[in-house]
């Protein structure tokens, strides 16, 4: 059922070479390549992410302050009570 | 063995873990149905009795309320990815995935009737009212539903019927889902064909999911172990009592996104319309689809705009859990509003406007 190996895509002149897993490091390069991958990736996103979420939080906050308020009186309104 | 893109990312784990979190559902729920009573009279004291008599009946039932959260965060999160990368050009893997949503939804809908605390009760009742909107037949079919005047030991025993048999019926669509899929294979972050960079789903998958499946058992855990009422509401502490209704009537949080919605339109039947519409517009997102790349991972106006509608899903999901008060009218309403507007205008237009943006790679030759 489906592309099955063996029968995936037809391609020309491609000469793969592998190493033994036994003659490799498992996590070469982990932090010195990965940490700045991951830097690159967070900087490629976070202007999409980031902006919007402050916004939402933003919004959030204010209109629990905004809900506070409307449910109480205004104190300016008895500041020349007796 | 089968097939799969050497390039899918963590997204593609949500498939394996809602398969996982359905069968611990299936196994708590099929060891509380052992002790449970479904007579209005008995099934507040017998849920009781499993949580305090029964060999780790606590255990049982924490995992059972935390695992239909757990499945409803990872089902949103298999969703989102179907957005961002497009997977609902799989047209019937798609379409049978939001009939097993619709299915999940039913399930937990009626499994939280089942312990018939006040928010059990009065969830049950706020929501089976609703059907009395529908034209005509609306005043017939609630009764009819409810199998008397009103929400009782009849609604009880057959809801506790349909909570045992649905995720048979969810199982069977799980199936039906991954038979359509393995047809064509997975669908990878680059939108590309993968048939020339594909290696064994074992034991890179294999290992990739189980690496899933424990993060996934830790937060199961953390939930069930440390926070158990966390997600909870304190009212369904409290037995059912048809003669106080609570102050404050909501569902689980998984289902605040569309309380919200219901709640935005001042009209029942507008309500309830916009409701269903909420999810039954998943079914139009391979005809909404308009960009030439397949995934968002190269069109940044769509990414924004998936991003906004992420965010108004989660600004829903607060206002559903907030009294009908100003601002959260207002804020409610505009965020009802955008999430139609997003789905259905915004991102057709995003995609027409990147296609213009793209440059061609090639000329016709002449």
């Amino acid at each position: 059922m489906g592309p099955e190996f063996g029968r995936l895509a037809y391609v020309r002149h491609i000469i793969t070479y592998s190493l033994s897993p036994f003659e490799q490091r498992p996590f070469a390069k982990y932090f010195s390549v990965g940490l700045p991958n991951l830097w690159r990736r967070f900087r490629g996103q976070v202007l999409r992410v980031g902006p919007l979420f402050m916004a939402g939080y933003a919004l959030y906050l204010w209109a629990i302050e905004e809900e506070q308020r409307l449910k109480r009186k205004n104190p300016a309104d008895y500041v020349n009570d007796e | 063995d089968l097939p799969t893109p050497s390039n899918i990312s963590a997204w593609w784990n949500f498939g394996s873990l809602l398969g996982l979190t359905l069968l611990i559902q299936i196994l708590t729920g099929f060891f509380l149905m052992m002790h449970f009573s479904s007579s209005d009279t008995l099934a507040f004291s017998s849920v009781s009795y499993t949580s305090r008599e029964v060999w780790f009946g606590w255990l049982i039932r924490n995992l059972h309320t935390n695992g239909a959260s757990l499945f409803f965060m990872f089902i949103f999160l298999h969703i989102g990815r179907g957005l961002y990368y497009t997977s609902y050009l799989h047209e019937s893997t798609w379409n049978i995935g939001v009939i097993m949503l619709l299915l999940l939804m039913a399930t937990a809908f009626m499994g939280y009737v089942l312990p018939w605390g006040q928010m059990s009760f009065w969830g049950a009742t706020v929501i089976t009212n609703l059907l009395s909107a529908t034209p005509y037949v609306g005043s017939t079919v609630v009764p009819w539903i409810w199998g008397g005047p009103s929400v009782d030991n009849a609604t009880l025993t057959r809801f506790t019927a349909l909570h045992f048999l649905l995720p048979f019926a969810l199982l069977a669509s799980l199936i039906t889902h991954l038979i359509f899929l393995h047809e064509r294979g997975s669908f990878n972050p680059l939108g590309i064909s993968p048939n020339a960079d594909k290696i064994p789903f074992h034991p890179y998958f294999t290992m990739k999911d189980a690496l899933g499946a424990a993060l996934a058992a830790s937060s199961l855990l953390i939930l069930a172990l440390y926070l158990p009422a966390l997600l909870g509401d304190p009212e369904n502490f409290t037995p059912a009592n048809s003669m106080i209704t609570p102050t404050h009537i909501k569902p689980e949080w998984y289902f605040l996104f569309a309380y919200a919605i219901l709640r935005s339109i001042p009209n029942k039947l507008g309500g309830v319309l916009a409701m269903f519409s909420s999810i039954l517009v998943l079914f139009l997102m391979p005809a909404l689809h308009t960009a030439k790349q397949q995934p968002m991972s190269m069109r940044p106006m769509s990414q924004l705009l998936f991003w906004a509608l992420t965010l108004d899903f989660l600004l829903l999901t607060w206002i559903g859990g907030q009294p009908v008060n100003p601002p959260y009218i207002l804020i409610g309403q505009t965020a009802s509003l955008f999430y139609f507007i997003i789905i259905l205008i915004l991102m057709p237009m995003a995609g027409l406007l990147e296609n213009k943006m793209v440059e061609p790679t090639y000329v016709t030759p002449k």
